[in-house]
């Protein structure tokens, strides 16, 4: 196809080129990456040689002659000059008379300045910014089909107008002209008679506008930008198409239909997410009117460092910072005035973490946060919010804001609440954020219809305490705040559980529609000298329009090594890579360097090129020159090139010290070994053997059921007896799970996919197998010392009123008054943090003792109710049956006298501020969940941290909740945290879906990247045993350090620490990183070290691998020297 | 424009490659003189790397890693400052201002946060003027040049010796 | 193990500096197992050593590295014998065992120690190193349980404690545990506090350093023609 093209030889500036017949000076020169400053050209609008700042010199027969490089075609060979002293006059002349026709345009005059004229010596007109190139014309009319704007008047009158200069509907705002005007002179007020209205965006929630075609948001997947089809012209008139013209790779394409795909699929797993209250509803809160209302959303997007306002805090009325900022809690939440009488469960501590960034970004920021409960339920939340308090200085103030206004003005916003005194309060802030609820997408009701998922009455998914995860259709699962609105963890955990019930009844299909690709044998390189091809790529415009690819080339041809270097337009083109294949294959290039964008999106597919090539893939090394230089540094192309060439210089001396490395496997045993009987070590095993693998359950009691043998019913009113028989049952006549009773884990060797464990049951060893390891050890209610607990059968906890009234055992007279105290010694010094069930229990047994004993008095004690998400209809049910909510301040919190003749209980209420005391029956204290005792042993065993509490720590607190740091440990149920049976569940099976990921395989990639021991330099100090998160050092039986392949992650750390430098991290030894820098810096040849003898540090030969030789060795060394 | 300083950036391939990234998309504006070179983690970053750089004539090195808490490895961001901390040590010993050295931290999401560290630690190294340690003015920009001339000076050298030890012999 | 820790940069120039070629030698065994003298702290040192000539106008020195496995041993030392031709001095990152064994075996070559020998010790937690042993020449461990009053007692009382141990902590420093409280403590929970009922003999401080370097001589490991030089 080239080859019929007719070209000619094309020289600008002394760069040569082959262009086709009939394309203009400047295309040719921009291909070549050459910059022509232009006023009146746009790329894909024909030219139109208006401004005549383009002006470049060229030769005819007759001399050197003036030429617009925009609309000159290229007829024939030829030869142009950029910048001669003609040029540079011409240019000056014509910038002189533009900045004189036009004097009020900053725009111009930093065109004019950057081309290095500053000011006209022609008289100027007296104002305007318009220099009539006529490009906001001819879009309008040839490209818009509009015709809305004409020029007007011959000479000097001669203006850029619409018919009788009155906005005229002829204009259909698209604002073409004024996007594409090179001055700013276009006002699109005068012009349309339509409403202008800014695209905004969803993403940034309304608080910055777009353009029509976007990338929706920073990590869109897939990462293509978007025709907003809405608001496109070619899509509403069919003109413009302006996109398709600029598109270097032709990748528009207005043709694209929304089509329907069919899958053949065994489960459904539904995410759809949730969607922010409208805070529009509720009108008191002055959101969508008062502009310096946010939402949650919308101030989330204001702290990121992306975002609209890059991380600053701006308050949209006037953007300044604000200095009293306000957060209103539970709008749309806990509320039954629009019916969404449940708890969102985020928003307490989503407003703490926002609390927390703003103060830590504008240190003299005042926050406050009105609140009715702080619902810090989560792991390790209480102490977050301590810091908000205590270190941050937040104020919390525990009131409803019954309306706000905004102050004329300021544009300020009064706050009106009763504060806990009983007094009517206003108090004045810059900006208030709303923590909005969650709700249900808007669709999703009639789609959940479709599918025959049953919703409830809040239009979540139905589902139950002993059954979160499947909906009332079979083989449909839900995942997320479409079941229940919740926390990040708890998603994650969710999420990974539907996977995990998914693949459960996927199991017998799995691996049945794997593809894998076939690569050609490696080429051995091993004696090979290093052969470095570099590809330098434009990435169409964004590199070449900066850096001058040309030049980045002819200076990496001289580099040491370098056999071949060639720029591409597109180097991740399919056509490219072929190429580049073909010529690793027929140059036998062994090295490659490839200078484009940054490896973290595009090493893997110049990695698989070069596995196709038959290389190994670790013989590649990137240069950045995109993301890094070239986007960084428009404004300045010399210096922009300079780097690049120093880029590709330093990647193609760090390239010619790259080894190949092999990727092991190591193989996979496929059992798992459980710890722990209970609930949630059931579960797990349960659903690792609906699987198909086998578990190796560890009981250290006689019995399986662990702490939810003591509960009896849900709170949905669930029977937990009924449910855990049922389980003991599945897991006991289930043949893939051996059961070991009476039994403890003593050792567990080996590393992800091969351990092996010695138990021993009741004095007995027996050896097992496995690929993973599950901590499910549970926890235990603490038995309180306070309160009279012991000392009379009158005082209980929560979980033993749970059994009582769950076996029927308790007596009470018909009005007995019963009190329950929250936070016993819990969310205290000593214990910082909240149990999360407590509050929920105490609700729960409130309301069960109410049916038993409809006239009995019911009080409850408590600091924060923390029912969250659903619970809180219980929790409102209670209060509407009777049962007397009392808060009590932790500073003075109720006293107990326990006598024989009964229990009083005397507590101070501080929004009465006075003190109650109350004779009961019956106290009922809510103990704390405290981790087991046999926590440090097993944290030992596994070698897996515990965090201050004595919780097992999960590898990341709000992404990974069910994997340890160390790959092929996991964790589930209260050993994690204090969590609900539901909850519990959703973690267990999670941990199978996420250990199915391992166990499903037969053998295990270990990456390249790992570091390696020389033994024969190893002292075995134990600094890399000391320094590895991952234990993946270990010294072994010559007490030498070795690392483990398949535990290693590849960071480096004991390779930067061993004294004696016997360790390395393979692709980033020392010698690699040096050449590198030497490369940078020219300061040494990267592959052969001039002086190896004295600056190489190296140990001698050991004296015990030559015994003899001790004396004859030094004559050898020192003949070398 | 030899003046300008050199400026070596270990970044970590997590977050503060992954930042530097994010600046390239938002098209933020930097001084030009940095050169990034990509580890898995700082956790790899070696005190001898870091006097190796300035050995070899850098006028600053930065060191960016991960949020603290938020490191891909765990502690490997810790450690390295640490290190940097124990560098700065001895470049204080030796009579190099400290200041040319300095470590972070951000998350991948601060595109301007790495802009602005760049630029920060250029504004730096421009009142502290070139490293007294550096080679000649103009090895950035050729530096094929410099390797022949520092091989050149190499073989010179081991001539020397080799005359050196002659004399003891 | 022998623990020891670096000199400032300043100090080990100041010894060098009037030297065209210096050679640094590292020592593979206890100072590095302390990090104070291997493979990687000699190249820290030497690269901040040849910044440092060049920051003081005294690039001409040429300073160069390199480490040895141990340098109390001779065999070693052979093995360094020829990388130290054409250098005019050393600077030795070993104990200070091995900055007069390599000064002994190169009489030609002045010898200076790069490192600051401390004590005989053990690594209490990474980074933290604690002297345990003396070497007073008369161990005698085994009267106070396992815990050393000459060592770890700041006034090396044999019959404590002293009026000065407050709440286990020892009235001369405050952060250091009083010695004598571990030792009552062990010997309690050994169940063998009846030991320390009885007076402490005295100390025979003969075998301690006290006149010239010590000598421990076995005659039947000796052999004749490769006995200790001198």
């Amino acid at each position: 196809m080239a080859a019929s093209l007719k070209t000619a030889t094309v020289n600008i500036d002394g760069r040569v080129a082959e262009v086709e017949i009939g394309a203009t000076v400047l295309e040719a020169a921009r291909r070549m990456g050459l910059s022509i400053p232009t006023l009146c050209h746009y790329r894909g609008m024909p030219p139109h040689g208006a401004c005549r700042v383009c002006m470049v010199e060229t030769d005819t027969p007759r001399g050197p002659k003036l030429i617009a490089s925009c609309s000159h075609p290229i007829e024939g060979d030829m030869v142009v000059r950029t910048d001669t002293p003609a040029v540079r006059e011409s240019r000056q002349v014509v910038l002189e008379l533009l900045l004189a026709e036009a004097p009020d345009s900053e725009e111009l005059a930093e065109f004019a300045a950057s081309l290095g004229v500053n000011s006209t010596s022609f008289e100027p007109s007296p104002q305007g910014k318009c220099i009539l190139c006529g490009l906001c014309v001819r879009a309008c009319n040839d490209l818009m089909k509009r015709g809305a704007i004409g020029m007007f008047g011959r000479g000097a009158i001669r203006k850029v107008q619409t018919a009788y200069g009155e906005p005229t509907d002829q204009c259909q705002a698209c604002g073409a002209c004024a996007f594409l005007c090179p001055t700013g002179a276009i006002d699109l007020k005068r012009i349309t008679s339509r409403r202008i209205t800014p695209h905004i965006t969803d993403f940034d929630k309304g608080l910055s506008a777009r353009p029509c075609i976007d990338l929706g948001h920073p990590q869109a997947s897939p990462r293509a930008p978007v025709i907003d089809r809405e608001n496109c012209v070619h899509f509403k008139t069919g003109e413009c198409g302006l996109c398709s013209r600029v598109c270097g790779r032709g990748a528009i394409n207005y043709d694209q239909t929304e089509s329907r795909i069919s899958v053949n699929v065994g489960a459904v797993v539904l995410t759809p997410g949730f969607e922010a209250f409208d805070a529009k509803q509720r009108g008191e809160f002055c959101f969508g009117f008062a502009s310096n209302v946010v939402s949650n959303v919308q101030f989330e997007r204001v702290l990121s460092a992306s975002g609209p306002t890059a991380g600053h805090i701006r308050r949209p009325s006037d953007g300044r910072t604000p200095k009293r900022l306000a957060f209103i809690q539970c709008i749309g939440s806990r509320d039954t005035g629009c019916d969404n009488d449940y708890c969102s469960s985020v928003c307490c501590m989503a407003a703490t973490k926002e609390a927390i960034l703003a103060r830590e970004h504008e240190p003299e920021l005042e926050v406050t946060v009105f609140f009715l409960d702080l619902r810090a339920f989560g792991k390790d939340f209480d102490r977050y919010c301590d810091r908000a308090k205590n270190r941050l200085g937040v104020r919390y103030i525990r009131a409803f804001i019954s309306r706000l206004y905004e102050m004329p003005g300021t544009r300020n916003l009064r706050l009106v609440h009763v504060s806990e005194d009983m007094k009517q309060t206003e108090e004045e802030f810059d900006m208030v954020v709303l923590s909005l609820g969650m709700e249900p997408g808007a669709g999703l009701r009639e789609q959940a219809e479709r599918m025959g998922v049953a919703l409830n009455r809040w239009g979540f998914t139905q589902t139950t305490e002993l059954n979160p995860l499947e909906t009332s259709r079979p083989g449909v699962f839900v995942g997320g705040a479409f079941q229940e609105p919740k926390d990040i963890p708890d998603t994650v955990m969710q999420a990974s559980a539907a996977a995990g019930k998914a693949m459960a009844l996927l199991a017998p299909a799995r691996g049945t529609q794997v593809r894998t690709k076939v690569y050609p044998p490696e080429r051995d390189i091993t004696d090979e000298p290093p052969r470095i091809g570099v590809f330098v790529c434009h990435c169409g415009s964004n590199i070449a329009s900066v850096v001058d690819v040309k030049e980045v080339v002819e200076q990496t041809r001289k580099l040491p090594h370098v056999v071949f270097a060639d720029h591409k337009t597109y180097t991740c083109a399919d056509d490219s890579q072929d190429l580049m294949k073909e010529i690793i294959r027929n140059m036998r290039l062994n090295r490659i360097v490839v200078a484009s964008c940054t490896p973290r999106t595009h090493e893997p597919i110049f990695r698989d090129t070069l596995r196709d090539a038959g290389l190994n893939p670790y013989l590649l090394e990137m240069a950045n020159i995109r993301d890094q230089c070239s986007w960084v540094h428009a404004g300045d192309a010399e210096k922009a090139t300079r780097k690049a060439c120093d880029l590709v210089r330093m990647m193609v001396a760090r390239a010619a010290t790259l080894q190949p490395l092999r990727e092991e496997t190591v193989p996979v045993r496929n059992a798992a070994l459980v710890v722990g009987g209970g609930l949630a070590g059931m579960t797990a095993a349960l659903a690792l053997a609906d699987q198909g693998f086998p578990v190796h359950l560890v009981e250290k009691s006689g019995e399986l059921g662990g702490t939810a043998r003591s509960i009896y019913r849900t709170l949905d009113g669930q029977d937990v007896q009924a449910f855990l028989a049922e389980t003991i049952q599945r897991v006991t006549g289930n043949p893939r799970i051996t059961v070991h009773r009476e039994t403890k884990v003593v050792k567990v060797a080996g590393h992800v996919g091969e351990f092996s464990s010695t138990l021993n049951t009741k004095g007995v060893s027996s050896e097992i197998e496995h690929g993973v390891v599950v901590v499910a050890t549970g926890a235990t209610e603490k038995k309180p010392a306070a309160y009279g607990y012991g000392s009379s059968d009158k005082v209980m906890t929560q979980l033993e009123l749970s059994e009582r009234l769950g076996g029927k055992t308790l007596s009470l007279p018909p009005n007995a008054t019963v009190v329950m105290i929250q936070c016993v010694e819990q969310r205290d010094e000593a214990r910082p943090y909240c149990s999360r069930v407590c509050c929920a229990t105490a609700v729960k047994n409130a309301l069960q003792l109410r049916e038993s004993h409809p006239v009995a008095r019911i009080m409850v004690l408590y600091r924060d109710m923390r029912t969250y998400g659903f619970r809180e209809a219980a929790y409102k049910e209670a209060r509407e049956k009777g049962v007397l909510f009392v808060r009590f301040d932790p500073e003075s919190p109720p006293k107990v006298g326990v006598a024989a003749s009964g229990v009083t209980v005397a507590a101070r209420e501080p929004a009465l501020k006075r003190e109650l005391e109350v004779k009961a029956d019956l106290l009922v204290l809510a103990a704390p969940i405290a981790p087991r005792a046999e926590r440090e042993e097993i944290s030992e065993l596994l070698r897996v941290p515990l965090n201050a509490d004595g919780f097992f720590l999960e590898a990341h607190m709000k992404l990974r909740p069910v994997d340890f740091a160390s790959e092929g440990l996991f964790l589930c149920g209260a050993a994690h945290a204090p969590k609900f049976i539901s909850e519990t569940i959703s973690q267990a099976i999670a941990v199978a879906g996420r250990a199915a990921s391992i166990l499903s395989r037969k053998e295990m990639p270990v990456s390249g990247q790992t570091a390696f021991v020389d033994s024969s330099k190893c002292i075995s100090c134990m600094t890399c045993v000391h320094v590895c998160p991952y234990m993946a050092p270990m010294v072994g039986r010559d007490s030498k350090a070795e690392i483990q392949g398949a535990v290693c992650m590849g960071c480096g750390s004991c390779a930067s620490e061993c004294p004696a430098r016997a360790i390395s991290l393979r692709h980033y030894m020392e010698t690699q990183v040096l050449a590198a820098m030497d490369g940078l810096l020219g300061t040494r040849p990267a592959a052969e070290p001039a002086m190896q003898f004295e600056r190489v540090g190296v140990a001698p030969p050991r004296f015990r691998s030559a015994p003899d030789g001790v004396r004859k060795e030094p004559q050898r060394a020192g003949g070398e020297g | 424009m030899n003046d300008e300083p050199v400026l070596l950036a270990f970044c970590c391939h997590y977050c503060a490659y992954a930042a530097a990234d994010m600046a390239g998309s938002m098209r933020l504006n930097y001084s030009s003189n940095v050169r990034v070179l990509r580890l898995p983690c700082t956790g790899k970053v070696e005190v001898n790397f870091i006097l190796a750089a300035f050995e070899r004539g850098v006028d600053g090195v930065m060191v960016a890693g991960c949020l603290e808490g938020g490191c891909h490895f765990q502690v490997g961001n810790l450690r390295a400052r640490r290190r940097v901390e124990r560098a700065k040590e001895i470049l204080a010993e030796i009579g190099l201002e400290p200041e040319r050295l300095e470590m972070f931290n951000l998350s991948s999401a601060e595109g301007p946060r790495f802009a602005e560290i760049v630029v920060e630690m250029n504004n730096r190294l421009v009142r502290l003027g070139p490293s007294p340690l550096r080679l000649s003015a103009d090895r950035m920009a050729d530096g094929v040049n410099e390797l022949e001339l520092q091989a050149d000076a190499a073989v010179k050298a081991d001539v020397s010796a080799k005359g050196d030890s002659h004399d003891r012999g | 193990m022998i623990v020891a820790d670096r000199k400032k940069i300043p100090e080990i120039r100041e010894m060098i500096k009037d030297h065209k070629r210096v050679l640094l030698v590292g020592c593979g065994t206890c100072v590095t197992v302390c990090l104070a003298g291997g493979e990687r702290e000699v190249g820290i040192i030497g690269s901040a050593l040849r910044m440092s000539l060049k920051l003081a106008g005294r690039e001409d020195v040429i300073v160069d590295e390199c480490t040895i496995e141990r340098q109390c041993e001779d065999a070693f030392i052979d093995l360094l014998a020829p990388r130290v031709e054409g250098y005019d001095a050393i600077c030795s990152f070993g104990c200070g065992a091995g900055v007069q064994t390599l000064a002994e075996r190169f009489p030609k070559i002045p010898v200076y120690p790069g490192l600051n020998t401390q004590f005989i010790g053990i690594l209490e937690s990474q980074g933290v190193w604690t002297e345990k042993c003396v070497g007073c020449g008369q161990c005698r461990l085994g009267e106070f349980v396992g815990i050393c009053p000459i060592t770890r007692c700041a006034k090396r009382i044999f019959n404590g404690p002293c009026g000065g141990s407050r709440d286990g902590k020892c009235e001369v420093d405050p952060d250091m545990d009083c010695a004598w409280q571990l030792i009552y403590e062990r010997a309690k929970a050994l169940g063998l506090l009846d030991k320390l009922e009885r007076i402490a003999s005295q100390q025979d401080w003969s075998m301690a350093q006290n006149t010239g370097s010590r000598k421990v001589v076995r005659e039947d490991q000796r052999i004749a023609g490769l006995g200790p030089k001198s």
